[in-house]
């Protein structure tokens, strides 16, 4: 057990800001962690050479701009709280690009994945998409190019969906409890990405009470040979943990010892905790076995106390739908390709797409029009007009341009030049106008009522 | 007067002090096979001519539980783990006689599973048979509920009363169940032969008329007396770095931030003093490479010492790690940093022409000229000790924070002083101070710091309280103390109870005198919910006497 230097480590950033909450008795409160703490503190695994130890630390203004269009600005959107789980998330990832460890993960806390491109405020006890800003950090500063991230919360992850929906080079992989009976309400299986990133986007609605074996079997039969497809060069687990048996706010059956196979066998380069909210009877349990399967130490002995009371084995007909499922889902995503070049040849100049997006935590109502130019030799730029209505008083309108990190020069320019023409003339009448420009690492707001530009 | 004596590894140093002053100092090389008669050698020195009944104290810093546990001369003991749920204890090289016995309790301090005291009985058999008279029961979350320990060594005992045994609940009731179970078997290893080595101590101070309290120095720079380090051996380990650093802490008593050097024959041994404090280590002290519960110093040691050999290896010259013997100048064989100075001091130190031609041999083959290789040795050994002192600060720096306040916060601190302490120290701080930017201070008893500290260090004693209003119940981390609360508990009770069992603890002590010299250092709450509503608090109040002098000798230094 003595301490010593080895590349074999897994890297662990605990932070459960003890002194953050949405409010006293919400679920994302000060002691959501407490108990996993107790529980990783009194079995030493941070002692274990197998371990290292991590610190948290905060996220720049200028990640979130990779990745955000905040209203009306990053500062109001990204608490400090946010901005250290987004910087642990980092943190892990420079770790691991340097050698120090060889995976990690990030237990942080306020959670992500429901945090969309554009943020007016709080979803699903979101702000910040704490993988998204890890992944543009690994690719803007170490020039990764192919990434999956694998969503097993059991919400959707519409945040990070939106994200890369568009996104041909990250795969994204929910299973989730059936959008018909959870929040988000999102995540079907003919949701499956832009036009030129099709297929790179997969849902698995998953029936209420699927167990162990349930979701494992997805995760044996799509997701293990979707990956070995598409040969990502990082895997990672947005690691929620309400599919647990003992979560109030979902109805799935999945066990501490479901988890731990789960990240044995999916193996990611990364995990970031996300939601899970059954904080006595199911976290302590299911963060150590994360933990100990990404360190490889044996996890046969974990189990929750009153593990053996409940069944892990996956009714006939559940077991039928999933295989349904997986089986649509694998030949759709066998065909992207083909169906990618199809979309782009059928689609004009521009592609079009009008949605409704609404903010449960802060009651907001969000209206988009996202273009996406369709290019033939990159994903092209999108532009997104946002309106939204804060109840009775208050409404935003924004105005951003996305230059994605693949775009080819003609859409950088196309789009920059878009972008000062929009100041000019502002003739939606926006509050505010962005650029995320990934390619430049440049990221502009413009304030159309000072006249003020705030340039990341 | 009081006296104070470190029995290091090499030797063993004292002081009599009185009023701040040293009196007079002895020093002598420790036999390791008689630590006591090393004892009694500088005793007997010191108090040459002085009146017995004005020493009013005798404190010690000993190496002896160290030496027992690396040379394998502890009892043989027997581990008795009650785990539950969590890491497969059953696969993992633990120590040798370990016994695994089903039954948890969780963090709430609630059984979880149920003592399976048929295999509690078979292990007492097996122990038993094997001729083991030790044992450490240690069970998982024991600090929330010790039911199961207690139960346990019940058993053992209700069958095999020759048993002795030690539980992990009156060992410590930090939360981490691996340093916990090496704490406990330690201390029931070496438990006797320090008992041993205590009422042997007593009794020869006694019988020399000397009837002063005694008291150990801890690991954590604060003393215990002797009668209760009996409970308590393992504290012991690593007092003698301790009572370095609490002798520079004597020697400063300001709210500066000091790096301590001491600066040995062969290691050279660094320590924080951080705005006064002195800092600890973040994971405990670790005893033949086990975490343990036991409180020490944050220490670093170099392999670099004043009698380090200095070798040619290629085109490189490279200082230690080992000793070949005393520095050239005293008679050594092979050239020293010692020598580097000595030579650069012209003589200073010892025969300056042994100096000369112990370093001349390695000069010759470089093609440089003595002057040149002197100041070479002087600036690697320096460079190396810096690198270090900026390790150090990197290692705190980073140590991992729990709170939004704390990381936005982040500590950065600039260094004041280098503090040296140790025979080479003179010559080398100033240097090292030189190069980090700050100033050095090499006090005219540095050389004794050690025994210094001994003498002075004031008893410590941490305390965390840990209160649940929901189940009804708090704990201490300390001697398995625990109780019932009313439901109307709160934030000041809690830190009211906490005092009042530190005070009660000092009584117990006879040490009532330090129990006002307490400050609080954690102050927890937490709401326990259930669906939408509170059902109650979660309280952890730390309180505590950290490391200081004693009283007689603030008053007269400060
Ligand atoms: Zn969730
Ligand atoms: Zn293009």
């Amino acid at each position: 057990m003595k301490k010593r230097l080895c590349k074999e480590r897994t890297g662990l950033v605990f932070f459960p800001a003890f002194d953050w909450a949405i409010s006293p008795t919400h679920p994302e409160r000060e002691e959501r962690l407490l108990y996993t703490r107790d529980q990783l503190f009194e079995e030493g695994i941070m002692d274990l050479p197998q371990i290292l130890q991590l610190e948290p630390r905060l996220a720049e203004i200028k990640d979130i701009a990779r990745v955000h269009f905040c209203v009306p600005d990053i500062e109001f959107q990204a608490t400090k709280a946010h901005l250290i789980a987004a910087g642990s998330a980092i943190a892990i990832a420079d770790s691991l690009m340097k050698g120090e460890i060889k995976n990690g993960f990030a237990l942080v806390r306020p959670p992500g994945h429901h945090a969309m491109r554009v943020v007016h405020g709080n979803r699903g006890f979101c702000n910040i998409n704490n993988e998204a800003v890890m992944v543009e950090h690994l690719r803007k500063v170490y020039g990764i190019k192919r990434l999956a991230i694998i969503d097993t919360d059991v919400h959707h992850g519409d945040g990070t969906q939106d994200i890369y929906w568009h996104d041909p080079d990250v795969l994204f992989i929910s299973f989730h409890q059936d959008g018909r009976t959870l929040f988000p309400g999102s995540g079907f299986m003919d949701e499956l990405g832009g036009p030129l990133a099709f297929g790179t986007t997969l849902n698995i609605p998953l029936p209420p009470g699927t167990t162990d074996e349930g979701i494992l079997f997805v995760l044996d039969k799509l997701v293990l040979p979707v990956l070995d497809i598409f040969q990502p060069e990082l895997v990672i687990n947005s690691a929620g943990q309400d599919n647990h048996y003992k979560d109030p706010l979902a109805n799935m059956n999945f066990s501490t010892q479901g988890y731990a196979t789960l990240n044995k066998k999916l193996a990611p380069d990364i995990a970031v905790l996300e939601g899970g909210y059954s904080i006595e009877t199911a976290l302590p349990y299911i963060n150590m076995g994360i933990i100990m399967a990404m360190a490889g130490i044996d996890y046969s002995n974990l189990y929750e106390p009153d593990y053996y009371k409940y069944s892990f084995k996956e009714d006939s007909k559940r077991l039928k739908i999933l295989e349904t499922m997986v089986e649509q889902l694998f030949e759709v995503f066998n065909k992207r390709e083909v169906i990618q070049a199809n979309n782009r040849e059928k689609a004009g100049a521009f592609y079009e797409r009008q949605r409704h997006i609404f903010y449960d935590t802060d009651g907001i109502n969000e209206k988009q029009l996202e273009t996406v130019k369709v290019c033939p030799s990159c994903p092209g730029y999108i532009t997104i007009d946002s309106q939204a209505s804060h109840g009775r008083s208050k409404n935003s309108k924004i105005y951003c341009i996305v230059i994605p990190i693949q775009a080819c020069s003609d859409c950088q320019e196309k789009a920059r030049e878009k972008y000062e023409k929009k100041l000019m003339d502002n003739s939606g009448d926006f509050q505010y106008i962005y650029l995320q420009d990934r390619v430049a690492d440049n990221y502009r707001q413009y304030d159309c009522r000072k006249q003020k530009e705030i340039v990341l | 007067m009081l006296i104070g004596i470190d029995i290091g590894g090499t030797s063993t140093d004292g002081v009599l002090l009185q009023e701040g002053k040293i009196l007079s100092s002895a020093k002598c090389l420790t036999d390791e096979t008689d630590l006591q008669r090393s004892i009694f050698t500088i005793i007997d020195e010191l108090t040459q001519g002085v009146e017995k009944s004005n020493i009013t104290r005798v404190a010690l810093s000993t190496t002896l539980v160290t030496n027992i546990l690396a040379t394998g001369k502890g009892d043989k003991t027997a581990l008795v783990l009650i785990p539950g749920p969590g890491l497969n204890l059953k696969n993992m090289q633990l120590f040798p006689h370990t016994f695994i016995i089903d039954g948890a309790s969780d963090f709430r301090g609630r059984i979880i599973e149920p003592l399976n005291e048929e295999q509690v009985k078979k292990a007492g058999k097996l122990i038993s048979d094997a001729g083991i008279t030790k044992a450490a029961v240690v069970g998982k979350f024991s600090p929330r509920n010790s039911e199961h320990e207690r139960r346990a060594k019940e058993i053992l005992l209700k069958e095999y009363p020759k048993l002795e045994i030690t539980v992990g609940f009156e060992i410590s009731g930090q939360l981490n169940f691996l340093r916990r179970m090496a704490t406990a078997y330690y201390t029931a290893m070496t438990q006797e032969k320090w008992a041993k080595f205590a009422v042997s101590i007593e009794k020869a101070l006694r019988d020399r008329g000397i009837n002063s309290p005694v008291s150990i120095l801890k690991a954590d720079g604060g003393t215990m007396p002797l009668s209760i380090s009996l409970e308590h051996p393992c504290e012991t380990v690593f007092s003698g770095p301790a009572a370095s650093v609490m002798g520079a802490f004597a020697l400063t008593m300001d709210e500066e931030t000091s790096v301590v050097v001491d600066i040995g024959g062969t290691t050279t041994d660094l320590a924080l003093i951080l705005q006064g404090k002195p800092l600890y280590a973040s994971k405990g002290a670790i005893i033949e490479g086990h975490y343990t519960s036991i409180r020490s110093f944050n220490m670093l040691s170099i392999a670099l010492g004043g009698d380090s050999a200095v070798r040619l290896a290629g085109a490189q010259v490279t200082i230690g790690p080992d000793r070949v013997g005393l520095a050239a100048c005293f008679g050594g064989p092979i050239a020293t940093p010692t020598d580097a100075i000595n030579f650069l001091e012209d003589g200073e130190l010892g025969e300056l022409h042994l100096s000369q031609e112990a370093l001349e041999k390695i000069a010759a083959p470089l093609g440089i000229s003595v002057k040149e290789l002197a100041e070479l040795i002087v600036n690697q050994f320096v460079d190396s000790v810096e690198e270090n002192i900026k390790k150090m600060f990197k290692a705190w720096e980073e140590e991992p924070a729990y709170k939004v306040y704390e990381v936005v916060n982040k500590r950065s601190v600039q260094l004041d002083k280098v503090v040296g302490i140790g025979g080479a120290a003179k010559a080398f701080v100033p240097l090292i101070s030189k190069r980090l930017g700050c100033r050095s201070l090499v006090h005219s008893y540095a050389q004794v710091a050690n025994a210094l500290g001994a003498a002075v260090a004031r008893p410590t004693l941490s305390l965390i309280l840990h209160a649940d209003t929901q189940e009804k119940y708090y704990n201490l981390n300390f001697g398995g103390i625990s109780g019932k609360i009313p439901s109307n508990f709160n934030l000041d009770s809690a830190k009211e109870m906490a005092k009042k069992h530190l005070e009660e603890i000092m009584a117990k002590r006879g040490l009532v005198q330090f129990a006002n010299q307490s400050e609080f250092f954690l102050e927890e709450q937490f709401n326990t919910i259930s669906g939408y509503s509170t059902t109650g608090k979660l309280f952890d109040i730390g309180i505590q006497i950290a490391p200081g002098v004693i009283n007689e000798f603030r008053e007269v230094r400060s």
